[in-house]
């Protein structure tokens, strides 16, 4: 009995090597330059329809973002195709990133590599890990990535992903030092309680908020929240009655909009919130007068205003970066395409050259050489009694 | 310093038993189905997730929190209702269709079973309700009024929550002590087969089981989103493990047990957010740790009993 469970013991192990050693090879090839480099220059037909790529949290935990984020691109893939004048038509082909899920970023890299060789570039990932995860099989596949969401400040600035990556969203730097100048110059508050999300996005955020907060001399308390929390009403209770504010950079409206809701339960409505772009969202200015940090944008632009019609009223901002990343990808592809054939360098060189001006973000959308929207900024903005947003200035 | 403690002691104490009372309602589901199957429903928790979502379509079709078709308190109750015999009929199906087949076959395949259901459940979910988050918008539905005595606040969402946690554990707790299904259900609790030579219709007594522990997990979905505002797909994963975390604290098998469990979870999740170090962050990891701790000195729980084997 005890040697037939070595030997199923010994198998079994055996079995694991295999597999492991048959991946390593796999990955081994993939990563071979010579490989890349084929990959990178091949051309591939545009033909009537051209593929591209959309990294996004398809499920999991954070399905609800990547809702959005795919619902602003396809509406760009979809007013695109309705243009007679282009010879072709795009589709996406999506990689589900199960953003937040047990499987940790490994899910967004085999997500790059379910993408098949006629995928020209890739709007996405969502979440600054998943970047760093994908960077490597996204640079070896020659593939530029276009990002709606991820922030993180050094995703940019470290050199690893230099011709390969770029944003439609200003980096963590640009909000923290908006949001920062706004409490301390304009609210003139001098004691703010700051949670985190936990994610990338949101504790990257919340350190520079802290560090000029602090710097500038008000007294900051810190918390962190699961994004799968709903119950908030402990941490609540922690948070003194005398705070002045709590800023939440957090990625989900619902959860901000539940956050106030349980702070005025707790007999704390006094307290103002503030949120980051991530709670820019009808759902969080219902509360009230709240403050939101956010790119410029406006209901009132067409393409928010047709989306809304298409939406059930609902402008969604927070997906609208990734309707611009779209577009930029999308617009490599088609400059790409004019003599009939693209390779992945030549759209990673049009992503460069990108230059759309009055996007729906109220920005012109160029990069410099990080990848970076070239002067990207924040705004604030306030929710009045009825729910809707207004910009302060 | 003790004073700042104890300024925050009573809102962590209502906060705690607020959370407590719906991990108590999940666990007491997971402990009826191992009392009498031994059994660990992994599905139990998105039971409960489904249970928050027929509450929130019971509530829209009574005409939304915005605009209800009656007194809020009605449609309230009403959406307990529609919860609580949705997922006790599912509970009925799950048990039919994926557990009475395997029910002797060795124990990991049930288990196996359980996961696949919470999954199927899952992605059911994500598939027919979407990724977005829903909202019962509970303060337009019964009001925002927050009840003040001294330095305990208690809102309404909160009040109901414990009231009615109250008296499902104790309703409960009558059937099963006092009713004809309650004493067939410890009589194959304790003997399945026994209890089936005795005349005992097991399947029925394992069905009804299993109907009442998934309508209790239905109301706890809806106390969930009263309390707490918002539901989503994968609400029911970590709630699912609290409520097991809770069913083992107290004893697994033993209702009164997972009803204490429920609570010792509840305020060990709100003192551990609100004193100690990032508590907010690693809550989870002072849950846990001290299960572990429990298990350590009572491997079967606080009220649970130790199996006895005979030899």
């Amino acid at each position: 009995m005890r040697r037939r469970a070595i030997a199923t013991a010994a198998l079994l192990a055996l079995a694991a090597l295999a597999i492991v050693a048959a991946a390593s090879a796999k990955t081994d090839r993939a990563a071979a330059p010579s490989a890349a480099a084929s990959a990178d220059a091949r051309l591939i037909s545009c033909g009537k329809t051209v593929t591209m790529g959309m990294l996004a949290p398809v499920t999991g935990p954070a399905a609800s973002l990547g809702k959005l984020q795919t619902d602003w691109a396809k509406f760009f893939v979809a007013s695109h195709n309705r243009n007679k004048k282009l010879k072709h038509k795009l589709r996406i082909q999506y990689g589900d990133t199960v953003l937040g899920g047990p499987g940790g970023t490994a899910e967004a890299v085999k997500a790059v590599q379910s993408f098949g060789s006629n995928v020209l570039g890739t709007v996405g990932p969502a979440g600054s890990n998943e970047v760093r995860a994908t960077t490597a099989p996204l640079k070896n596949a020659g593939l530029a990535f276009v990002s709606g969401s991820a922030t993180n400040t050094e995703l940019s600035t470290d050199g690893t992903r230099k011709g390969y990556f770029f944003r439609t969203v200003p980096p963590d730097s640009a909000q923290g030092t908006s949001v920062a100048n706004f409490i301390v110059k304009t609210l003139k508050f001098k004691r703010v309680y700051i949670i985190d999300d936990q994610e990338a996005y949101s504790t990257g955020l919340a350190d520079t908020v802290q560090a000029k907060l602090r710097s500038a001399g008000v007294t900051v308390g810190r918390d962190g929240v699961s994004q799968q929390q709903s119950d908030f009403s402990s941490l609540i209770a922690k948070i003194a009655r005398d705070t002045q504010l709590v800023y939440l950079p957090w990625q989900l409206p619902p959860k901000g909009k539940a956050f106030g809701d349980q702070l005025r339960a707790a007999g704390k409505g006094s307290i103002q919130l503030m949120g980051s772009d991530g709670l820019f969202d009808d759902a969080f200015a219902s509360l009230g007068n709240v403050y939101a940090s956010s790119f410029p944008t406006s209901g009132k632009h067409a393409v928010v205003k047709s989306f809304k019609k298409a939406h059930g009223g609902d402008p969604e901002f927070f997906g609208a970066p990734s309707y611009v990343a779209a577009q930029v990808i999308g617009g490599a592809i088609d400059r790409a395409c004019k003599d009939g054939k693209a390779s992945r360098a030549e759209v990673r060189a049009q992503v460069r050259k990108t230059n759309l001006k009055k996007t729906v973000l109220g920005l012109n959308v160029s990069f410099n050489a990080n990848g970076d929207i070239k002067g990207g900024q924040f705004g604030i903005w306030k929710s009045n009694a009825a729910g809707t947003w207004n910009p302060l200035g | 310093m003790v004073a700042i403690l104890w300024s925050k002691f009573w809102d962590l104490t209502v906060s705690g038993v607020t959370l407590g009372s719906v991990y108590a309602l999940i666990a007491l589901g997971y402990s009826m189905v191992y009392g009498i199957l031994k059994l660990l429903n992994f599905a139990h928790g998105d039971v409960y997730m489904i249970g928050a979502f027929v509450g929130w379509f019971a509530l829209h079709a009574l005409g939304g929190p915005l605009s209800p078709s009656a007194a809020g308190w009605v449609v309230v109750a009403l959406m307990f209702v529609a919860a609580m015999v949705a997922c006790g009929a599912l509970g009925v199906v799950i048990e039919r269709f994926a557990y009475r087949p395997l029910r002797n076959a060795p124990r990991i395949a049930p288990l196996i079973s359980a996961l696949g259901v919470s999954f199927f459940l899952q992605n059911t979910a994500l598939l027919v309700f979407g990724a977005s988050f829903r909202d019962y918008d509970t303060f337009h539905l019964i009001g925002a009024k927050t009840y003040n005595y001294g330095n305990v606040y208690l809102s309404v969402p909160q009040l109901l929550t414990i009231l009615s946690a109250i008296a499902l554990c104790v309703a409960l707790t009558v059937l099963v002590a006092r009713t004809k299904i309650g004493k067939a259900m410890r009589a194959t609790s304790f003997d399945r087969e026994a209890a089936s030579m005795m005349g005992i219709d097991v399947d029925r007594v394992i069905a009804s089981t299993f109907f009442i522990g998934s309508a209790l997990a239905g109301a706890a979905g809806v106390m969930f989103g009263l309390v707490f505002g918002q539901l989503y797909h994968f609400m029911g994963f970590l709630a699912g493990l609290k409520g097991f975390t809770a069913a083992v604290i107290g004893g697994i098998g033993s209702i009164p047990g997972a009803m204490l469990g429920g609570l010792l979870v509840g305020l060990a999740e709100s003192y551990s957010t609100g004193y100690l170090p990032q508590g907010s962050t690693f809550q989870n990891l002072y849950v846990f740790a001290l299960l572990i701790l429990i298990i350590l000195i009572r491997p079967s729980g606080i009220l649970g009993r130790a199996d006895v084997k005979k030899v």
